[in-house]
């Protein structure tokens, strides 16, 4: 084999395994949590409602990784309206479960900019005049909303956070609350 | 015959020193760090090394010389590790670190000074395809031989460390978290950073700047400031933690880390600074001086990353409490500070049992002691580097 011909071989394989790698790369990131399942009820008058089973994540006193507990929610059309049912029936909870957020707080609007596939939420000023500082508690309360909103609706890939309305510079004096948040699912206990 | 007896003269003496080679005593430490675990052997000589990467295990062969400082390695707690085991085998000495589930090394380098491998792990996607481990690969070490990489800070001509700033967190009328006892973070950060200060200065004699010394409010972006325009070469902030999980207790460490939005700030004033001439492309100027700042911690990641590790070990050592480990946050107060940063919460004031420790003031002596250690070997580290 010639010296040219061989370096051809040398680059076609090259490509070759560049090509694979990019196959690997892109089906690693296609891959991931699985959609909210769908399901539909119908009533006695044949009205049919559509409902989605949604994966709530919540930490308790025994774990500080966030833990699943399923739940069914109805959809309404707006998605908007959607995100807020959803946050409201996260906030429900259950009494082994830890909520993360002061009492009092309450969410006031949601907004969805599609272009920047980022969720904005902004709760009442409860939110900052009460949080109780420390960290850990400002992360806690910052992962519950993102990694659950980003789990369970995957048109959602960022989250930033109001309060009364306006931008906050921190939460308690920590974590630099003007950008937005990705999920982190480190903090989601192994299932 | 004369190179008969020069071989048998060398493999004799290499027979001998192999005999009486000094022992290599190796550190092992493991932090989880946000979406990534680190595990560092750190030695006082470099050393050669080659990785079995195994499926469920990391194990790497060392010399037949080499040992561990202490007799049982643990990892409590980790997020990734399961255990670590050390023992003597076919001429080697061999870790192997148990994995929780399906992890990868996603890097893995050498340090100098003191000599340091470093092995960063990660989850690996669960749907993705397991790594290829046939047979013949995960039997065939990979060796890896030292290939030392001063970590040199990335700044043009840094100079050796001589004025610390120590930020007490919170103050004035931000009175920080508060426990049931009605303990306020604020006095208590300020209590630990007088300690702390009068340590450094008394066993180091360097230069030693508050950003408050008195219960007084000081906004994130002055205590940045503040350091920055001291030119103070560390910044080290002082805080106690509080969580919504009572049960919560512990020290841990903090270095900033760089939102996903940052690359884009920075392609934005990479942009600016190409077009200059042309003003419909570029931005206002005190937007890019504000982009600019805000990336100021950027160029100090790795110093940070170093001294909130030495820090953290230090904790750990002195205060026998849990290791919460090194973390990474976009804290406020760190962004904007050009220099090694880090923020230390030394325990819960939210756990009634580390809230009464920190009412006691031998507890808040051991703290500052602790974190005094780990800023002097992070001196002696910095400083030969930038020698």
């Amino acid at each position: 084999m010639t010296a040219k011909a061989r370096n051809y071989l040398l680059i076609s394989i090259a490509i070759f395994l560049f090509a694979a790698l990019l196959v690997v790369v892109c089906s690693r990131k296609k891959a991931g949590h699985p959609e909210p399942e769908t399901l539909s009820k119908t009533a006695a008058d044949g009205a049919i409602t559509e409902f989605i089973k949604v994966k709530l994540f919540y930490y308790s006193e025994s774990s500080a990784f966030l833990q699943p507990v399923y739940r069914e929610m109805q959809v309404p059309e707006i998605k908007e309206e959607l995100y807020k049912k959803f946050i409201d029936l996260l906030l429900t909870g259950n009494n082994d479960l830890i909520i993360p957020i002061p009492v009092g707080v309450q969410l006031r609007s949601v907004f969805y900019l599609p272009e920047l596939e980022m969720l904005v939420l902004d709760f009442n000023e409860t939110l900052i005049n009460d949080f109780p500082g420390g960290t850990t508690a400002e992360l806690e309360f910052i992962y519950f909303i993102v990694d659950n909103m980003c789990y369970n609706f995957k048109e959602i890939k960022k989250i930033k956070f109001l309060s009364g309305g306006n931008e906050n510079k921190t939460l308690a004096g920590h974590i630099d609350l003007e950008k937005p948040f990705f999920p982190d699912y480190n903090r989601i206990k192994n299932e | 015959m004369k190179h008969t007896i020069k071989a048998s003269t060398i493999f004799i003496a290499l027979l001998f020193f192999s005999q009486v080679l000094p022992a290599l005593s190796i550190d092992f430490r493991s932090f989880d760090h946000e979406g990534f675990t680190r595990i560092v052997l750190e030695a006082d000589q470099s050393f050669t090394f080659s990785v079995r990467n195994r499926p469920g295990q990391l194990q790497v062969l060392l010399p037949k010389h080499a040992d561990f400082k202490t007799r049982s390695i643990t990892v409590e707690n980790s997020r990734l590790l399961e255990r670590v085991t050390h023992e003597f085998k076919e001429d080697n000495s061999i870790l192997t670190v148990f994995f929780k589930g399906d992890i990868t090394i996603n890097k893995n380098f050498v340090l100098e000074k003191p000599f340091r491998v470093v092995f960063d792990l990660v989850k690996s996607e669960k749907t993705a395809p397991l790594p290829q481990n046939n047979a013949e690969n995960s039997e065939k070490p990979q060796v890896i031989p030292p290939a030392p990489q001063p970590a040199e800070p990335v700044t043009s001509k840094p100079k050796p460390i001589e004025t610390i700033c120590i930020d007490a967190g919170h103050g004035g009328e931000d009175l920080g978290a508060q426990g049931k006892s009605k303990l306020l973070e604020k006095n208590v950060t300020l209590q630990i950073s007088k300690k702390l200060k009068k340590l450094i200065e008394s066993k180091t004699g360097l230069r030693v700047i508050m950003t408050r010394d008195k219960d007084g409010e000081v906004s994130l972006n002055s205590r940045a400031s503040i350091a920055n325009n001291q030119q103070a070469q560390m910044f080290v902030s002082i805080h106690v933690n509080s969580s919504f999980r009572k049960s919560a207790y512990g020290s841990e460490t903090y270095f900033v880390s760089l939102q996903a939005t940052d690359p884009e700030a920075l392609e934005l004033a990479r942009k600016e600074n190409q077009n200059q001439e042309d003003p419909g492309e570029t931005i206002k100027n005190d937007e890019l001086k504000m982009i600019l700042w805000n990336m100021a911690q950027t160029e100090y990641i790795r110093e940070s990353s170093t001294l909130a590790e030495y820090i953290q070990f230090e904790l750990n050592e002195l205060l026998g409490t849990r290791n919460r480990g090194v973390k990474q946050a976009p804290f406020r107060v760190l962004m904007r500070t050009a220099m090694p940063a880090v923020l230390i919460e030394t325990s819960f004031i939210s756990n009634s049992a580390e809230e009464k420790k920190l009412q006691n003031d031998e507890f808040l002596d051991k703290i500052a002691f602790a974190i005094f250690n780990g800023i002097s070997k992070f001196i002696y580290y910095y400083n030969n580097i930038v020698k």
